[in-house]
């Protein structure tokens, strides 16, 4: 029983640090822009169907490398056209505009792929455990971990030293006083959503290696992003980190005593975050307001 | 004159209205049967062309407009065109609950189809049979459908789970042993399920364990780390759709396909296509397959429907076709649409092979309204030749043998007065 729950436990960190590239991009949208972006599991889908297109040609690594880029421009464009013209207005806009785009978004997946489910080959020796004993780790769910390290690692540092990622900070606490010092707000809220739109194609790629490719992807993961977020406290990425390996954790777990309560167990998780500590772990009070 | 009582001759004005009211007849008559003749037949069907299901609601709804096509080409149902109205379930309950009423209420379709998915379909049965609508379940498996809740206006073409468990649990005890481990999507489907795979093995001495999972779960590395540490002869994986094939990748990957064999009532050909090779595997049960050398009409079909869909059809087109045929011999017999009527002249109607596809006598059964037919069970493999050549069959078993008893199955059914 202590193994099955040391198992379950590594497993969910495995899990939970795919939830965290998710919701670290959702993160940086919403914490910049006020926008609570429904479309982001169909920038995941869209990242993993680039990756499928280009690997006949430039190989997974080629695709691994270009296709988050090019999700990161389809989202550029996207808020640049469509998505800044509701900032000024009520929130219900945007939450009703990006719940359209994502059903856009998924149908057009459909229409363009199919809706039978594909496969994104990965090269075959990711595809084998590192040891007998731990089984259930391979070389590809040790390679997403690494590469969900190096993303969250190489976010912080673009937040921390870089100065646009200096400018996406200051807006995130008062958007006005970074208007008034001369920063082009505009252009930040656009490059602010290309960086998340690049999380979410990574993620993309990643989860097509591990479970392929269907339009309906997106929908499974956007909602263990959004917990994250809350759990973890909007406005922190640290705590939206902490979020998504926690119930990463909580559903592997529950699997081990209960499993068909393993989806239900992260909405618990929330519901007691939302009472006993409404502004989630590490987030910082009258962030929603 | 004497008017002659007892018999009254014709006379000129009588004899000029009788021919006015003729000929007008001949001129007004044919507007009546015109109109009758351009209104449809009206079939609604409902299907989740969204969700984890998708691939196998496109496969059905390609099979049905094909077969649409090919009836309206023969001169329709009772000489009229038919009209194929199709939505979208969603994969969601309420949605096809929804999806029913408006077909029902606002298209007033003449029969109704659907779900895939067990839980849709069985809530459709309710609506369709409070409002009396004919209603036949190509693809959804759940027994109640054709048990214990069983309607006069509904009948179900694909297998009962029990019919597919009672195929599958020999040939698997036979060939691997009896301790299994199930991993179940958590709703009717899987719950019938599971509970008919038991009650076999438990009949032949085995042992299992398992989980039950949500239905659109993506990752199996927590329920896998279980089965491992069961040491199962078998796992059965009864999960469907995106779900099923997650399962597998994820099986083939933590190497359990050296450890245990793998096995359970439906893979179907839509998720094969989609697993890597190493995965095209394990011991299942086919409701119907293209390569049918036996049954000449199985060529036929496939020669016909390949180039429309670009592919093999699966047993998905199949339920679909079967089905939408169903309902033209049923009107026929009928000599109407009345769903009470065709609910009657279904039962026991025996299906021409061109219709069945398949051997032998193949009908609906009058008792329960479920399909008595034939199931492939047999393994499946990799690619042979043909890029659809994926399963061997290994035996057949009609259906009667693997359904047992409408008495068996609980079904009392009650026709309307």
């Amino acid at each position: 029983m202590l193994q099955l729950v040391m198992f379950n436990l590594t497993n969910g960190l495995i899990v939970g640090a795919f939830y965290v590239l998710m919701a670290l991009g959702l993160s940086l949208i919403i914490n910049l822009s006020g926008v609570v972006n429904f479309a982001h599991g169909n920038f995941l889908a869209l990242g993993g169907y680039f990756a499928f297109m280009l690997t006949p040609y430039i190989g997974f690594w080629g695709a691994l490398l270009i296709s988050p880029f090019l999700t990161a421009i389809f989202g550029y464009a996207l808020e640049k056209l469509i998505i800044r013209h509701v900032y000024m207005r009520n929130h219900i806009y945007s939450l009703l505009l990006t719940f359209g785009l994502a059903f856009i978004l998924q149908d057009s997946c459909r229409y363009l792929w199919g809706p039978s489910p594909l496969p994104l080959t990965i090269p075959d020796a990711m595809s084998q455990p590192i040891t007998a004993d731990l089984f259930f780790v391979t070389w590809y769910r040790v390679f997403m971990v690494a590469v969900v390290t190096v993303a969250v690692a190489g976010l912080f540092a673009f937040l921390r030293y870089t100065r646009i990622g200096m400018r996406i900070r200051a807006g995130t606490l008062d958007l006005d006083t970074v208007s008034a010092l001369g920063v082009n707000v505009a252009m930040l809220r656009s490059y602010n959503f290309a960086v998340g739109s690049f999380l979410a194609g990574l993620a993309g790629v990643l989860a097509a290696g591990q479970i392929g490719l269907n339009p309906n992807m997106g929908d499974d993961l956007i909602m263990p992003s959004f917990i994250a977020i809350i759990v973890g406290g909007v406005g922190s990425l640290t705590g939206t980190l902490l979020g998504g390996l926690l119930i990463g954790v909580a559903s592997a777990l529950t699997t081990v005593v209960y499993p068909a309560a393993s989806d239900a167990v992260i909405y618990v998780i929330m519901a007691l975050v939302l009472l006993l500590r409404p502004r989630g772990l590490l987030g910082e009070e009258g962030m929603l307001t | 004159m004497v008017q002659n009582t007892l018999f009254n001759p014709i006379n000129r004005r009588r004899l000029l209205k009788a021919g006015a009211a003729i000929g007008g007849l001949q001129v007004a008559s044919p507007f009546i049967i015109k109109a009758r003749g351009e209104t449809p037949v009206k079939i609604g069907f409902i299907d989740p062309i969204t969700g984890s299901l998708s691939a196998l609601a496109v496969s059905e709804v390609e099979g049905a407009k094909w077969t649409t096509e090919q009836i309206n080409k023969n001169g329709g149902i009772l000489g009229r065109q038919v009209e194929l109205l199709v939505e979208d379930s969603a994969n969601d309950t309420g949605t096809g609950v929804q999806k029913a009423h408006k077909l029902i209420e606002r298209d007033n379709v003449d029969v109704i189809m659907g779900d895939v998915n067990s839980g849709i379909a069985y809530a459709i049965m309710g609506v369709t049979a409070a409002k009396g609508v004919f209603h036949i379940v190509p693809g959804g498996h759940t027994d109640p459908i054709t048990g214990t809740d069983c309607k006069w206006n509904t009948y179900r073409t694909c297998n009962t789970t029990a019919m597919d468990a009672s195929a599958v649990t020999p040939e698997l005890v036979k060939r691997f042993g009896k301790r299994w481990f199930f991993v179940t999507p958590d709703y009717a489907y899987g719950h019938t399920l599971q509970d008919n795979f038991v009650k076999r093995l438990k009949a032949l001495g085995g042992e299992f364990d398992g989980d039950m999972l949500p239905i659109a779960q993506s990752d199996f590395s927590a329920t896998l780390i279980k089965a491992k540490a069961y040491k199962p002869n078998v796992i059965l994986n009864n999960m469907g759709g995106t779900a099923q094939i997650n399962c597998m990748k994820q099986y083939v990957q933590f190497g359990m396909n050296k450890e245990m064999a793998l096995g359970g009532a439906l893979f179907e050909i839509e998720s094969a296509k989609a697993v890597p090779k190493e995965a095209q595997a394990g011991w299942w049960c086919q409701e119907w397959y293209w390569q049918n050398p036996a049954v000449p009409a199985v060529k036929t079909f496939v020669d016909a429907i390949s180039p429309a869909i670009g592919k093999k059809p699966t047993a998905r087109h199949w339920m679909a076709y079967v089905s939408i045929h169903a309902v033209k011999l049923a009107a026929e017999a009928a000599k109407s649409l009345d769903g009470l009527k065709m609910a009657h002249a279904l039962g026991d109607l025996p299906l021409p092979p061109e219709v069945s596809l398949m051997s032998g006598d193949i009908r609906y059964r009058a008792g329960d309204h479920q399909l008595m037919s034939n199931i492939f069970v047999g393994e499946m493999h990799p690619p042979e030749g043909d890029p659809d050549a994926l399963f061997r069959v290994e035996a057949t078993v009609t259906g009667e043998q693997a359904a047992g008893s409408v008495a068996d199955t609980g079904c009392k059914m009650v026709y309307p007065s």
